[in-house]
């Protein structure tokens, strides 16, 4: 309603003085009547107003240039008829006739308007795809990124009333802890208890904790929290119930909640889950409920949440509890503030006798730091999408900007068409209509390309972001986001479509004017400043980008010891209940590797108690023989990997030395390892390390020996462990799974537990296409065993490479819009100026001047500016290498090579735009030159 | 000799032939009358109004006093009221003229 009223006093400020108000209130109730129907009418309604405004106001200055007065009565107007309108019922007939039909078929006149616009742009290509190219990549970028900062930065919290949502944390300046204290068992019941300006309060702590039962052990991020925490958050579990009073309350039998994310990994999303129990550190917890997928606190790795042991009496207690508050409705964080210091300053009365109160309020300038929550989960990240958001917003304006360059070089060849069309009476309502259906059209188009672009921009940040910006997962292009797209379509529209028509008005009598309608040496400068700083852009992203993507393939050329393609991987637990000793987990495994090796597609298999690049590896010290340690010294440590026999020739892993382990070796229980590059050159620098012997560091046994030792039978590559580029490769050794440890075995083993092994399925067709059998072979073995973590190795892989992915992806689409504003930047300003100097060209072509010459010398006129850009690109890039240094992985920030070819590519591109302005100019016939001018 | 009127502006006149009515209204009611195919835009209709205004075929009213204090009222002048008559018989005229010449159905 604000923007009609405003757009009305833009366009027919005499009409808005007279009745704004009134003509407001009349386009509120007929919006309203459409917004029965829907939106989609509203919006049509909506539009069709604001489109008339605009029609309206060139009509307006039309009217007042031309001298002309109001023409509701047509004929009879001495003013305005010198007697060739006149001639009454005939012309006003006529007219009326035409009305009529133009308004019966209304719906075919807008038609025709769009199928004639359209042709019109059909017979200009290059400037529709310019145009369109140019719109849809600027509001494509716009829209995705403004889908991220919505979730992300405007509204992050998926809360009712977050914004009433704040952290409790402290600070001591006595102690030069200026904040991140966090809170004390005493603190919370003083503010729960005594802050009215808090509606309700909760601490937490989080850790992590094993759990076992269904599905074999798990190591997962639990979170104990105060039963108070489902008032704060105010949101309510997706299936069961939250915590009750009781269960806060010490003594109560434990109870728990899971994360949506554990629900449907570990429990198939089966509703059966409420009632079980689940071992929580030994504990049973039986599981009340749990939490939607939304739910993400404190943060979105947390799976469990359990009751904290919080109560008046155990005192004022320790810092190190985190907390969260909900304000009361109208309160502000400074009062908070102002009450919980004075809260701080009471505490020794609250806590009469407890020295921990009285040494830790006043005597340690305890104050309260919290911030609201939003600021404290989004704070750093809001301003880097923030500044991203502003820059892709410039990016649009610089694609405005070359959009309307490429209206002005059209709108100046049609000049002459138009003035025609006015001198034949076309009305300012008609050459709107003309111009804003092309305009429309283009808006469209480029809005339609632009939602593409964002779609699949958003679907790649998702998948490709860090897993450390909130609520990304949930990103994506929802109402307000097509409601932002489009609003930057029909502002486009409103204003490229304009542009023409404001340049018209003045040129009213365009049809007396004489030639010479040359553009000043001022707006040339302008122009060529505005093509350098787009080519020195581009150029600047280019290379960046380029550092990344060579990057990216040396990281991707890596050695990684094993081959991830076409394997499919699958974690398997043997719950302890069924399978409850090391014998029977083994030849289990045993069972299921037969089977799935029988299926047809299936060309090697083995499993492992651990992956590369997967975590979860048992890592330990050990002890070599020959090598005593020196007092102090601490002994080496190794990733300890218990193997299925195959287990190497499944993951595609080169032998350097000895041989592997084989299936033998399990079934016998051979004391044999297999070690890693890296092992044999720190340990066994000069001499064969096969045959020789080593073991795992373990608490001395009662009796029998110190150490069980193990001999070394072969020597493999190294495989990563967390990255894929580490920096030093971590020693790592096989041995055969019989002798690791299983369920049921003495505590103190540091040896990995073979109950949960990843498989590794080696496939000749697409692995993915073998998930289903593999779930069938296994199930025919034992319908209670889960998959977990199914994926392909090669997914594994690309998981560790995804940071440089992001931040390649980002940059590679930044530097491709960049160099495609940058061609149409240069292509758009060469053919205004081509277009401008038509007349001279014809002259001088006419006067015999080479038509290989007028092109030479327009390119060179264009090269020169596009070399300049370039020139003061690459000293931006070279200055600016060290912010980049850090993202780069095996190449220097200035790479010759990127550089070079970089460089060329867009001196290459740049002279391609400007050449095709020139070969026109080439082409044209010095007679046709002349007559335009 | 009055002139002749717009189609829009002659829809309008008839629309204030019934009493005094707002913008709203009027736009709503020469849509009707008119099958649809006239409906002006918001702009266009008080554009029309305006111009009627300065030509002296119609003048403000005030309205009931319950309304919309941004309403704006109208109502026909004696001169709009007598412009909407001629231009009914000069109507009149051509359909006149038309059943002459056969080329409308006659009255049953």
């Amino acid at each position: 309603m604000r923007l009609y009223r405003w757009l009305l006093r833009l366009c027919a400020p005499s009409l808005h003085r007279e009745y704004g108000a009134a003509m407001t209130e009349t386009f509120e109730r007929r919006v309203a009547d459409a917004r029965v129907t829907g939106l989609g009418p509203a919006l049509r309604v909506a539009l069709r107003e604001v489109f008339a405004l605009f029609a309206l106001a060139v009509a307006d200055r039309w009217g007042q240039r031309r001298g002309l007065p109001s023409t509701l009565l047509r004929p009879g107007k001495p003013s305005r008829s010198n007697g060739f309108m006149e001639g009454r019922g005939f012309n006003p007939g006529r007219r009326t006739r035409i009305d009529r039909q133009w308004k019966a078929g209304r719906m075919d006149g807008m038609g025709m308007e769009i199928r004639q616009a359209a042709r019109r742009l059909l017979r200009a290509p290059a400037f529709t795809i310019a145009t369109v190219l140019t719109l849809a990549l600027a509001i494509g970028a716009n829209a995705s990124i403004f889908a991220v900062v919505q979730h992300v930065v405007i509204n992050p919290l998926p809360y009712p009333d977050s914004d009433r949502l704040i952290e409790l944390d402290h600070g001591a300046a006595k102690l030069k802890v200026t904040t991140g204290m966090g809170l004390t068992n005493g603190l919370y019941f003083q503010y729960a208890e005594r802050a009215r300006s808090l509606e309700s309060v909760a601490i937490y702590q989080s850790g992590d904790v094993t759990v076992t039962r269904d599905g074999g052990p798990e190591r997962i991020r639990g979170t104990k929290t105060t039963t108070s925490l489902g008032k704060v958050m105010r949101l309510a579990p997706a299936v069961g119930r939250w915590f009750s009073d009781a269960e806060g309350k010490p003594g109560a039998p434990a109870v728990g909640l899971i994360s949506h994310g554990l629900w449907s990994r570990r429990y198939g999303s089966s509703p059966g889950v409420i009632g079980r129990s689940i071992t929580v550190a030994g504990v049973p917890t039986e599981i009340i409920g749990v939490m939607p997928a939304s739910f993400a606190f404190p943060d979105a790795r947390v799976d469990l949440w359990l009751v904290a042991p919080a109560a008046r009496e155990k005192g004022f207690g320790l810092f190190g509890w985190a907390g969260v508050a909900r304000m009361r409705e109208g309160v502000t964080l400074a009062s908070v503030r102002t009450e919980l210091d004075a809260l701080i300053g009471d505490l020794p009365a609250a806590f009469p006798g407890d020295a921990m109160a009285a040494g830790n309020g006043r005597s340690i300038n305890l104050t309260f730091t919290g911030r609201t929550l939003k600021d404290a989960t989004v704070g750093s990240i809001a301003r880097a999408l923030w500044i991203l958001l502003a820059s892709v917003g410039l990016l649009l304006l610089v694609a405005c900007a070359n959009v309307a360059n490429l209206f002005l070089v059209r709108s100046e060849s049609r000049q002459r068409e138009v003035a025609v069309r006015r001198a034949l009476g076309a009305g300012g309502f008609g050459m709107a209509r003309y111009f804003l259906t092309e305009s429309a059209l283009l808006s469209v188009l480029g809005g339609g390309a632009g939602f593409a672009i964002a779609s699949v921009a958003v679907r790649l940040l998702v998948t490709l972001g860090p897993a450390t910006l909130p609520r990304l997962g949930e990103v994506q292009l929802d109402g307000v986001a097509i409601a932002f797209t489009l609003l930057l379509a029909v502002l486009t529209t409103l204003a490229f479509g304009t542009i023409p028509l404001w340049r018209l008005v003045p040129l009213a009598n365009s049809l007396h004017e004489g030639r010479g309608n040359t553009a000043s040496r001022g707006r040339y400068h302008a122009r060529r400043l505005m093509m350098g700083a787009q080519v020195a852009l581009a150029l600047v992203l280019l290379v960046s980008s380029g550092l990344m993507v060579r990057s990216f393939q040396n990281l991707r050329a890596l050695d990684s010891g094993f081959n991830p393609s076409s394997a499919l991987t699958f974690s398997l637990g043997l719950p302890g209940t069924d399978y409850s000793s090391l014998s029977t987990v083994v030849s289990a495994h045993h069972a299921i590797i037969d089977r799935l090796a029988a299926l047809p597609g299936v060309a090697a298999i083995s499993a492992g108690s651990c992956l590369p690049l997967a975590g979860g590896c048992v890592g330990n010290t050990i002890q070599i023989e020959g090598h005593d340690l020196k007092p102090n010294e601490i002994p080496p440590l190794a990733l300890f990997r218990a193997v299925a026999g195959g287990y190497f020739e499944a993951m595609g892993m080169r032998l350097i030395r000895g041989r592997f382990i084989d299936r033998g070796d399990v079934d016998r229980r051979e004391p044999v390892v297999v070690i890693s590059e890296t092992i044999a050159k720190k340990y066994f620098a000069n001499e064969d390390p096969i045959g020789r012997h080593l073991a795992s560091n373990r608490p001395p046994p009662k009796d029998g020996p110190r150490f069980e030792w193990l001999t070394v039978v072969g020597i493999v590559a190294d495989t990563p462990v967390r990255v894929l580029a580490e920096p030093t490769p971590l020693p790592q050794l096989y041995l055969p799974m019989s002798i690791a440890t299983g369920p049921g075995e003495a505590p103190g083993t540091i040896l990995p537990n073979v109950a949960t092994m990843s498989y590794v399925v080696r496939t000749t067709s697409p692995p993915g296409t073998m998930v289903a059998s593999v779930r069938a072979a296994i199930d025919g073995i034992d319908r209670n065993l889960a998959l977990a973590q199914v994926r392909t190795l090669q997914e594994i892989v690309d998981r560790a490479s995804a940071q440089m992915a992001f931040t390649m992806v980002l940059l590679a689409i930044a530097a491709g819009v960049a160099l495609m504003l940058g061609v149409i930047g240069i292509y758009g300003v060469m053919s205004y100026i081509v277009s401008q100097r038509t007349g001279e060209i014809g002259v001088r072509l006419a006067l015999g001047a080479e038509p290989v010459g007028v092109a030479r010398g327009i390119v060179r006129e264009g090269g020169v500016v596009a070399v300049i850009g370039i020139a003061a690109g690459v000293s931006i890039a070279l200055a600016g290498a060290r912010l980049i240094e850090s993202l780069l992985y095996g190449i220097s920030p200035r790479d010759p090579v990127v550089f070079v070819t970089t460089t060329i590519a867009l001196l290459a591109v740049a002279l391609l735009a400007c050449w095709l302005p020139a070969r026109r100019a080439a082409r044209l016939s010095p007679l046709e030159a002349l007559r335009t001018d | 000799m009055t002139p002749a009127l717009s189609d829009l502006a002659f829809h309008i006149l008839l629309a204030l032939g019934e009493g005094p009515s707002h913008g709203y209204a009027i736009g709503k009611d020469v849509e009707e009358r008119s099958g649809g195919h006239l409906d002006p835009t918001t702009g266009a209709l008080y554009q029309a109004l305006r111009r009627l205004s300065e030509d002296g075929l119609i003048a403000k009213a005030t309205g009931p006093g319950e309304t919309d204090p941004r309403r704006k009222y109208f109502e026909l002048t004696e001169r709009g009221r007598q412009a909407a008559g001629a231009e009914a018989q000069r109507l009149d005229a051509l359909v006149r003229a038309a059943r002459k010449r056969k080329l409308f159905p006659q009255r049953a």
